[in-house]
């Protein structure tokens, strides 16, 4: 059977890693990173300083990889400024001029992407209607909110309808309500096939987006997929499990002979049993009679959210 | 596996670079800057020297139709417009000053540059659009008053003016109207790119070339040094000015010195342009 080459058989993912790293003089900022996002809304999760945002600007051609190759939408990030018309880029920082008004702003940057005047005006009120920001149109940025000025940066990201979006802490700042204008806007974008990638050091802020993260620690990848698979994978991660029962220690009775409990501890309210255990699925297994028996009320996995998991990898 | 809706389509405008990318970055700045009528005044005032050259040439002309032969009153070669050009590079100095003194600090403060350089277009391309701000708003008040000075010259005093021995004037002219501008324009842009603050960036670009003119007349004065011209950008100009106008000169040097002194600042100016125009500020 004659051998296909990888590039011939799979297209491009929009964005690819491959084995990239960024120094900057003795500082790693990202260290022999390879990996691809597919479309859809991927979270880019680590603490301040693990080197999201020079993940994104790598892929946003912003930064050369000091090695490595980092491609996106099947050309080079760096030096590829053509793909450019196809990603849109939202910064951390607040990025415009005071002096000009949100119409203004949009448009100014939308010429830099090629459109003629009127298809200028058009895609910038489109873009003010998607982030509710019509009525302020021809108000200064100057004196946008900060949830406002939020969305204008959103709005310049979106307006040219680029298929990768590069979207760092989007949701930072934003009140409730506009966070969650921002975020289903944002899975919306995902949905609609788009290659989303959204950073934050905000774990819930990921979660209430997808289950697609990327964790990043100290430039390196800790580790990447959905949440509940890197869950599964770490298998040597002591699972916990809380419940509330009536007489918890029933079920402490029934477990304690199980090889793959780990450690058991009681709240002081004699109530809530927490287990350890190596095994998940098997401790699910030898809770069914025990459970039923002490009258168990609640249970859940307190490590099962994105933030146990981070906990986990990070101090691993 | 995740299922997409079918709704997007795929992106329909172009994907080629455009040949002229720079031009949205050079509007959208010259609209801000013109916006300002302090500086709109700027651009007037740097018109009255034309007027004052217009009258003093008028008026030499005029007395030499009362005197025979008083037109020779007026300077022979290209003085005039060496002169013309000495004044401008006052009235560039200062539009420089107000109008360029932001372009590229005021896109650092705010992180501008960061959205600019995630559209296509290269650091190349922003340099250019911001050049030509500056190159623009310089050639407005030394190419465009220059060369209808030339003009007017020739209306009034074609005896003067319109020789084949002094068809090389109107070229000159351009020309030294093109390196006054961008030897103000580069380094503007330059200093502005190591500031964040539009305000520093002018006192800097200002109090440095009128410092070094300053340090070049004093040690000039005292020493009696050709050479001491090479310190100041301004006296380089004017010295390279009176070359190509064939204007008596005021500095013994060989025109190739100061000539070699701009090309040098053009050439540290870009590459600190080089350096300094990034998305990301690089923190060692």
């Amino acid at each position: 059977m004659s051998e296909v080459p990888a590039a011939a058989a799979a297209p491009a993912m929009p964005i690819e890693f491959v084995r990239a790293s960024r120094w900057y003089g003795p500082v790693i900022a990202l260290n022999d990173v390879t990996t691809t996002l597919p479309p859809g809304v991927t979270g880019l999760l680590g603490p301040n300083g693990a080197g999201k945002s020079t993940f994104l600007k790598l892929a946003a051609g912003q930064l050369a990889p000091s090695q490595g190759e980092v491609r996106i939408l099947g050309r080079p990030a760096w030096g590829s400024p053509e793909v450019f018309h196809r990603v849109g880029l939202c910064p951390e920082p607040d990025a415009f001029w005071e002096g000009l008004n949100g119409m203004q702003f949009l448009t100014g940057l939308l010429r830099l992407t090629g459109y003629d005047d009127a298809e200028c005006e058009r895609r910038a009120l489109q873009a003010l209607e998607t982030v509710a920001l019509v009525d302020a149109k021809d108000r200064k940025i100057g004196g946008y909110s900060k949830g406002m000025r939020q969305r204008i940066k959103i709005a310049q990201a979106i307006a040219h309808e680029p298929e990768v979006l590069l979207l760092d802490e989007p949701v930072s700042g934003l009140d409730p309500v506009n966070r969650r204008r921002v975020i289903d806007l944002i899975k919306r974008l995902g949905r609609e096939g788009r290659t989303v990638v959204v950073s934050s050091h905000i774990l819930y802020e990921i979660e209430a987006l997808t289950r697609r993260v990327l964790l990043i620690h100290n430039g390196r990848v800790l580790a990447e997929g959905d949440v509940r698979e890197i869950r599964d994978l770490l298998d040597e991660h002591p699972h916990t499990v809380a419940l509330r029962a009536k007489s918890p220690r029933l079920v402490a009775r029934a477990l304690v002979d199980q090889p793959h409990v780990l450690s058991m501890t009681f709240g002081a309210d004699g109530e809530w049993l927490t287990v350890q255990t190596a095994k998940p699925d098997e401790l699910y297994g030898a809770l069914h009679e025990p459970a039923i028996a002490a009258g168990v009320t609640e249970m859940y996995s307190p490590d099962e959210d994105l933030e146990s998991v981070f906990r986990y990898l990070v101090a691993r | 596996m995740p299922i997409y809706e079918q709704a997007y389509r795929k992106y329909e405008a172009r994907e080629a670079l455009r040949t002229v990318r720079f031009w949205p970055i050079t509007r959208e700045a010259l609209r801000l800057i013109l916006s300002k009528r302090a500086f709109l005044g700027l651009l007037v005032l740097g018109w009255l020297p034309f007027v004052g050259f217009v009258i003093y040439v008028w008026a030499l002309t005029q007395f030499g139709q009362v005197a025979e032969g008083m037109t020779s009153a007026l300077p022979k070669g290209g003085a005039v417009f060496a002169q013309f050009f000495k004044w401008q590079m006052l009235l560039g100095l200062l539009l420089t000053t107000f109008g360029g003194a932001g372009l590229v600090a005021n896109d650092l403060r705010t992180g501008a540059i960061l959205v600019y350089l995630s559209r296509p277009l290269t650091r190349r391309d922003y340099v250019i659009g911001k050049l030509t701000v500056l190159l623009a708003i310089n050639l407005f008040v030394t190419l465009a008053p220059g060369l209808l000075l030339y003009a007017v010259a020739i209306a009034l005093a074609p005896a003067h003016f319109l020789k084949w021995d002094l068809a090389w004037l109107g070229p000159a002219v351009a020309l030294q109207a093109v390196v006054l501008s961008l030897s103000l324009s580069l380094p503007a842009l330059a200093i502005s790119s190591l500031s964040r603050s539009a305000r520093v960036a002018g006192l800097a670009f200002f109090g440095l070339l009128m410092g070094l003119d300053m340090v070049s007349g004093i040690v000039g004065a005292i020493g009696r040094w050709p050479a001491t011209i090479l310190f100041s950008i301004q006296a380089c100009v004017n010295a390279l000015g009176d070359a190509l106008l064939g204007a008596p000169r005021d500095s013994a040097l060989p025109w190739v010195y100061p000539a070699l002194v701009l090309a040098a600042v053009a050439a540290g100016s870009l590459a600190v342009l080089r350096s300094r125009v990034r998305a990301v500020e690089i923190v060692r």
